[in-house]
C-alpha cells in the first residue's frame, strides 16, 4: 500500500507514523524523558542542594526498611478502597437519576457536575473551613439542631478525617464518574429496555439485566480511573490533615512529596514514585483483566 | 594617536551622560518574606520605593513552604537578591551554601555590637558570617486580667511557676461558658518551639545536647512540661481547637476574651492594643517549674542568597532595613522590637511598660542551632510536632518521648 504526501509516494505505514507523530513527541517529551530522568535519578542520591552521586540500588534498598514508606502505602490501600467504591455507587445513582431526558434534568447534571471544574486544591480549602469547629458550617448546624453540645472535631481524629476527606472528594470527584458512566448508560440501545419491559421486567431486573451487563466496560474504566486518581491523593490530605492527626493520613504521594521537599532527597523521592508507578501499573492491569469483556 | 580636542570633548561628555544614565538606571531587588511577616513588610518596602531610585519587588512566601520554595529556587538558579528567613533556618541554609557570606561588611556597620546576640549566633556557620538580624520576636505568657479578676485571681500577680500557671488556668477554665485558662496550637511545631520549650529550659532542660548535635529530651523538664499540657488538656482548660491548630490561629482565640493564658511573641502586644482595645491585657516571663523564666529569641534574618546579581544594592537596603528609621520608626511604632540594643529604648517603647518585658525577655532568649530544625521541629509529620501531640492528646508522655528520641537520632545521624 502506498500514499502520497506533497506530491511524494511513501508507504502507507509512515502515513501512519506522521500521524501519530505529534503525540509521541508530547508523549516523550512530557512523559517518557521525565520517565527516563526520574529512573535515573532514583539510582543517584540526590540532594536538592548540592551535586549528585550515583548509588546503585540503595534508595531501593532503603525503601524497604523504611516503616513511613509502608505505613503511607498502608494508608493509601486504605483510602483508596475506602474512597472507589463510594465514588462509583454515588456516581452509578447519579447517573440513573439524570439518565432519563426529564424536566430540569440539564439542570441536575450541570449541578452534579459542577464541583468537578473546582481545582482539588480550592475544594480542599473550601472544605477546611466547612469543617472548621469555630466558624464551619457542619459542627453549627449539629449544634443548632441539639445532637452536639460541643463543636465536633472533624478533622481531629484519624476516622473522622479520614470520612471527612472522603465525603469532600465524593462531592468533588462524582460527578466525573457519573459523565462517564452517563455515556455508557446512553450507549444501550432503547429497544432493548422495550423489550424487557414487554416482557415484564420491572426497573430494578432491567438495571441487573440489561444496565451493569452492557456497561462492564464503561465500569472498566471509571473504576481504573478513580482507582488510580485514589491512589495519587495528594493535595486533599495536604491542606486538609497535613498528615495529622499523628500522622496517621500521611498518603503515600504525600511522603514522597515530604521525601523530596522537606528531606531534600531526590533520589529517594525518585525511587519511591518508580516503585509506585509499578504498583499503579500492577493493580490497574488486574483491575482492568478482572473486567474485561469476554467476547474480546 | 592623537585625538581631536573636540572629539576627547565629546567623548568626555558621553562618558559623563553614560554614567548619569548608568545612576539613574533603576535596578531591581527581588526580595523574599514569609506570610506572617508581610503585616510589618509590605509598609516597609512601600516607604522604601517611595524615597529610593532602585525599586524592591516582594514576594511573601507561605511560612510553612518557605524552606523548600527558597530551596528549589536556590537549586534552579531563581534566587531572589534579598531574602528574610526565621533565623532558625539561617545554619541549614549557609550549610547548604545558598548564602553570600557577609562577614566583613556587617562587622563594618557601626552598631555592630549592638546587634541581637541570638540572630548573629545563628548566622555564623564554621566561622563565617552569612546574615545579619532583620526582626526581633521573644516569646513570653499573655494573660487576660479581667478573667484574672473574675477568677478570683490577682491581676498584677501573673504565674511565677509552672504549678502556679496550671492552678492558674483550672481556676479561670472553671468560670464556665466557654471561658478556658490556656491556649497553645496543638498541631504546629514552630508554635511550640517558641511558646513551650522557654518551660523546658526555664525548669533546665532542653531540646539539643550543648553541642547541638545530640537530642536532649529524655529530662524531667521536657517530662514535666508536656505533663502540665496533658494535665491542663484532660482537665478541659484547653479548648477543643488546640488540638487541630495549625498555627492558623495561633493567638487569635485570645480576641475572644474568653482565653486566660498563652505564649506568644512581641508581635502581639502591638497587634492586641490595635485590633483588641477592649482586652485588658498583662504579659509575664514564662516562668520554670520551680520559679526563674526564659524565652525563645527568635525573629528574622535578612541575607543575600548565593545567584543574586544585585549583591551591591541588596547591601544597601539591608542597611536601611537596619536603620533607625526602618527599626525603630516602623518597627517599633507598630508595635515590635528593634533588633539593636541600641534602640531598644525609643519613644515607642518607653510609652508601654509591657514592651520593656518582651525587651528584656529578647536580651535573655535562647535559640536552638540545628542545621536539621526543618525536619525536626517545624516539619508538619516531623518527630517535635508528633511528640507534642503523642503527650499531650494520644498515648501519653513517656512513650511520646521514647518515639521522638529514636526519630530525632535517626535524622540527627543522615548525612
Amino acid at each position: 500500500m502506498v500514499t502520497t504526501l506533497f506530491g511524494y509516494t511513501i508507504p502507507r505505514s509512515w502515513a501512519a507514523y506522521l500521524f501519530i507523530l505529534p503525540c509521541l513527541a508530547v508523549t516523550t517529551l512530557f512523559f517518557l524523558v521525565p520517565l527516563g530522568m526520574t529512573a535515573w535519578m532514583s539510582l543517584n542520591e540526590w540532594p536538592l542542594l548540592g551535586h549528585p552521586s550515583f548509588a546503585g540500588l540503595r534508595n531501593y534498598l532503603a525503601l524497604f526498611v523504611d516503616a513511613s514508606f509502608w505505613g503511607s502505602l498502608l494508608f493509601t490501600v486504605k483510602y483508596t478502597l475506602v474512597v472507589t467504591p463510594a465514588i462509583f455507587l454515588f456516581a452509578f445513582a447519579l447517573a440513573l437519576l439524570v439518565q432519563r431526558g426529564a424536566r430540569f434534568v440539564g439542570i441536575f447534571r450541570t449541578a452534579y457536575f459542577l464541583p468537578v471544574v473546582i481545582g482539588m486544591t480550592s475544594a480542599s480549602l473550601l472544605w477546611t473551613w466547612l469543617f472548621n469547629d469555630q466558624v464551619g458550617i457542619f459542627s453549627a448546624l449539629l449544634m443548632d439542631l441539639g445532637l452536639v453540645d460541643e463543636p465536633v472535631q472533624w478533622l481531629g481524629e484519624t476516622n473522622s478525617a479520614l470520612a471527612s476527606i472522603v465525603t469532600m472528594v465524593l462531592w468533588k470527584a462524582a460527578g466525573f464518574t457519573m459523565v462517564i458512566l452517563l455515556v455508557g448508560m446512553q450507549a444501550i440501545p432503547v429497544d432493548l429496555y422495550e423489550a424487557a419491559a414487554l416482557d415484564g421486567a420491572g426497573w430494578l431486573r432491567q438495571i441487573r439485566s440489561i444496565t451493569i451487563p452492557l456497561m462492564r466496560r464503561t465500569f472498566a474504566l471509571a473504576l481504573t480511573m478513580s482507582f488510580i486518581g485514589s491512589f495519587l491523593a495528594f493535595e486533599q490530605f495536604f491542606v486538609m490533615t497535613r498528615g495529622g492527626p499523628f500522622n496517621s493520613t500521611i498518603t503515600i504521594v504525600h511522603w514522597i512529596y515530604r521525601a523530596s521537599f522537606t528531606y531534600f532527597k531526590l533520589g529517594y523521592g525518585a525511587a519511591m514514585s518508580m516503585v509506585l508507578l509499578l504498583i499503579l501499573l500492577v493493580l490497574s492491569g488486574l483491575q482492568l483483566w478482572l473486567l474485561r469483556d469476554d467476547k474480546e | 594617536m592623537r585625538i581631536p580636542p573636540t572629539l576627547r570633548r565629546l567623548t568626555g561628555a558621553l562618558a559623563g551622560l553614560l554614567l548619569a544614565a548608568a545612576a539613574q538606571a533603576q535596578t531591581e531587588i527581588t526580595f523574599w518574606v514569609r506570610a506572617p511577616d508581610a503585616g510589618f513588610v509590605e509598609p516597609l518596602v512601600k516607604n522604601w520605593n517611595a524615597s529610593h531610585n532602585n525599586k524592591v519587588a516582594l514576594t511573601v512566601i507561605p511560612a510553612d513552604d518557605f524552606v523548600t520554595k527558597f530551596g528549589t529556587a536556590v537549586a534552579g538558579g531563581a534566587a531572589p537578591d534579598v531574602v528574610a528567613i526565621d533565623l532558625i533556618f539561617v545554619p541549614a541554609f549557609s550549610q547548604a551554601g545558598q548564602l553570600t557570606e557577609i562577614g566583613a561588611e556587617a562587622r563594618a556597620l557601626p552598631y555592630a555590637k549592638s546587634l541581637s546576640p541570638s540572630h548573629l549566633r545563628l548566622a555564623m556557620y564554621e566561622g563565617r558570617q552569612y546574615a545579619v538580624p532583620f526582626s526581633a520576636e521573644s516569646s513570653f505568657l499573655v494573660y487576660n486580667k479581667d478573667l484574672f479578676k473574675k477568677a478570683g485571681l490577682d491581676p498584677e500577680k501573673p504565674p511565677k511557676t509552672m504549678g502556679e500557671l496550671e492552678a492558674y488556668a483550672k481556676k479561670i477554665a472553671g468560670l464556665g461558658k466557654g471561658v478556658k485558662g490556656f491556649y497553645f496550637s496543638g498541631a504546629c511545631g514552630g508554635c511550640n518551639i517558641f511558646t513551650m520549650t522557654p518551660y523546658v529550659w526555664a525548669s533546665g532542660g532542653d531540646v539539643f545536647t550543648p553541642d547541638n548535635k545530640q537530642e536532649a529530651l529524655d529530662t524531667p523538664a521536657l517530662r514535666n512540661t508536656l505533663a502540665m499540657y496533658r494535665r491542663l488538656w484532660e482537665a478541659g482548660a484547653i479548648p477543643a481547637g488546640a488540638k487541630t491548630d495549625n498555627g492558623s490561629s495561633f493567638i487569635s482565640p485570645f480576641f475572644t476574651g474568653k482565653i486566660g493564658m498563652i505564649g506568644s511573641g512581641a508581635f502581639s502586644i502591638g497587634l492586641l492594643k490595635k485590633e483588641h482595645p477592649e482586652l485588658d491585657f498583662g504579659v509575664a516571663p514564662l516562668p520554670g517549674d520551680k520559679g526563674g523564666s526564659a524565652s525563645f529569641a527568635g525573629g528574622d534574618s535578612i541575607a543575600i542568597p548565593k545567584g543574586s546579581k544585585h549583591k551591591k544594592e541588596a547591601w544597601e537596603f539591608i542597611q536601611w532595613c537596619l536603620s533607625p528609621e526602618v527599626q525603630v520608626e516602623q518597627f517599633a511604632k507598630n508595635g515590635s522590637l528593634p533588633v539593636r540594643a541600641d534602640l531598644a529604648d525609643n519613644a515607642y517603647s518607653r510609652q508601654d511598660s509591657r514592651f520593656a518585658v518582651a525587651a528584656a525577655q529578647m536580651q535573655a532568649g535562647r535559640t536552638p542551632y540545628s542545621v536539621k530544625f526543618n525536619q525536626l521541629i517545624n516539619d508538619p509529620n516531623g518527630p517535635w510536632l508528633a511528640m507534642i501531640q503523642e503527650a499531650v492528646f494520644g498515648p501519653g508522655v513517656d512513650p511520646a518521648i521514647k518515639n521522638a528520641q529514636q526519630k530525632f537520632r535517626q535524622i540527627l545521624a543522615a548525612p
